[in-house]
């Protein structure tokens, strides 16, 4: 984090956790896209992905996961350990990958919308 | 990553105490379990960090927050659903909506074909068809095409349906995702293979060696094969919609399950219904003829299916009828 990330926010800002949560499920599937994994690993990932500066809740993530189920864009499946707890794994499915594709351009459109309306791209901020 | 394991310890026990009190479902058993895996895989990186055991249970356990919240979002009220994660947008109307029809869903969902998507499979089909026609044309002595010209055919036969199938597979649809362009060009490679391997064959036995029936049988085959593994590795594209009305569609036909009477008035209502049509065969055989002996088991067949759509949706018609 540079001085250079927007307006000084923080990522623990409360608006920031809520802009990161409503993309709960896109992020969830974005490392699902990657491999195959388990709950605690994808919410190892994703707060390292953040440099630990922010955690999604484990029950926002519980949240996410069935929503996938429900709606078909990711499939459960339980691991085979030997020993302590299984492990219920989550597998993207065609329609999961295609539903991030559409989220992700979505993003990246709303991205540049707010940008402009704010101000905040990047062009305007070295060039003041 | 690091895979330390733990054994749990008291975590066993601070679980359990977490669900004291919540009815246990099938669903509740599942997540429970899901979360056991995932707390020992906690504690398992807070043991590595050089935490005692049952501190590592218990830090684990608080942090999982109250297990009440876990098992109340199913429903659309949770935060992280209400804040517009476009994925959980599509297709979860509050519960009240959800009783929508079939049609009404799919209009509502409805995309339009691409019209290059329309010209390309009207072209494509009419050049695998008139191929082929040229091919069989060409087998015959009507039109003796020379065994090149014939290869050629079942080639381009091949080429054109196996590009229609990609083509159409890579397209999204009201009712399915469009297929990652990988395993969509694998489903239309497969398909041509083994169209073209098919195609091929007639033309060995008439024009070549038999030898190279080897082959034509090994692009048969490694089609079929790669046609197995595609489908043996294939995930859900429906839309979220679609697996909302599947599993609407899922919820009839539990009427035997719920009143077993009703299941058992059935197997001997389609004892008597068979039993008379068997007695019927003869007796139509002998007097009309035994050409409208069949119209026993039709007969028989028809009455029974009848019963049945009695017997599971009398009660229950307007479900039926929802879901249609």
């Amino acid at each position: 984090m540079t001085k250079d990330t927007a307006a000084g926010a923080t990522p623990d800002d409360a608006f920031a956790a809520d802009l990161l949560r409503g993309h709960t499920d896109t992020i969830v599937l974005g490392v699902l896209r990657r491999h195959d994994s388990y709950g605690f690993e994808i919410y190892k990932l994703i707060r390292d992905a953040t440099g630990g500066a922010y955690e999604i809740k484990e029950a926002t993530l519980y949240a996410s996961y069935r929503r996938l189920l429900r709606d078909g864009l990711a499939e459960a499946y339980w691991g085979d350990e030997s020993q302590g707890g299984r492990r219920k794994y989550y597998r993207i499915t065609d329609a999961g990958r295609a539903a991030f594709t559409q989220n992700v351009a979505a993003w990246v459109a709303t991205r540049t919308i707010i940008d402009s309306l704010l101000g905040s791209t990047p062009a305007a901020k070295k060039g003041s | 990553m690091t895979d330390h394991r733990s054994s749990g310890g008291d975590l066993h026990r601070l679980l359990d105490e977490a669900f004291a009190g919540i009815e246990v479902t099938p669903e509740i058993q599942d997540l429970k379990e899901e979360i056991r895996g995932n707390l020992l895989a906690r504690m398992g990186e807070l043991e590595a960090s050089g935490l005692s055991q049952a501190d590592a249970a218990r830090r684990a356990i608080a942090e999982l927050g109250d297990v009440h919240e876990l098992i109340d979002v199913d429903g659309t009220a949770d935060a992280a659903s209400t804040a517009a994660a476009p994925a959980a947008r599509v297709g979860s109307p509050a519960p009240a909506a959800r009783a929508e029809s079939a049609t009404a869903a799919a209009l509502r969902n409805r995309v339009r074909p691409k019209p290059g998507f329309v010209v390309r499979t009207v072209v494509l089909s009419i050049i695998g068809g008139a191929a082929l026609v040229l091919l069989v044309l060409g087998l015959t002595p009507l039109l003796a095409l020379g065994t090149g010209a014939l290869i050629g055919l079942a080639v381009v036969f091949g080429l054109a349906l196996g590009a229609v199938t990609a083509d159409a597979l890579s397209q999204e649809t009201t009712t399915n995702h469009r297929m990652p362009a990988g395993r969509a060009v694998g489903y239309g490679a497969a398909t041509g293979l083994l169209l073209a391997g098919l195609a091929f064959t007639p033309v060995v036995v008439l024009h070549l060696d038999l030898a190279w029936l080897v082959l034509a049988g090994a692009a048969v085959i490694g089609a079929i094969g790669a046609l197995s593994y595609l489908g043996a590795t294939q995930t859900n594209r429906h839309k979220p919609w679609v697996v909302q009305q599947h599993r609407e569609a899922a919820n009839i036909g539990t009427r035997f399950e719920d009143d077993p009477a009703s299941g058992a008035r059935f197997g001997i209502y389609t004892a008597v219904i068979w039993t008379i049509a068997f007695v019927a065969i003869p007796i139509i055989g002998f007097t009309a003829g035994w050409i409208w002996a069949p119209l026993a088991l039709i007969g028989g067949f028809v009455a029974m299916m009848l019963v049945l759509a009695r017997m599971l949706f009398g009660a229950k018609s307007e479900n039926a009828r929802k879901t249609e």
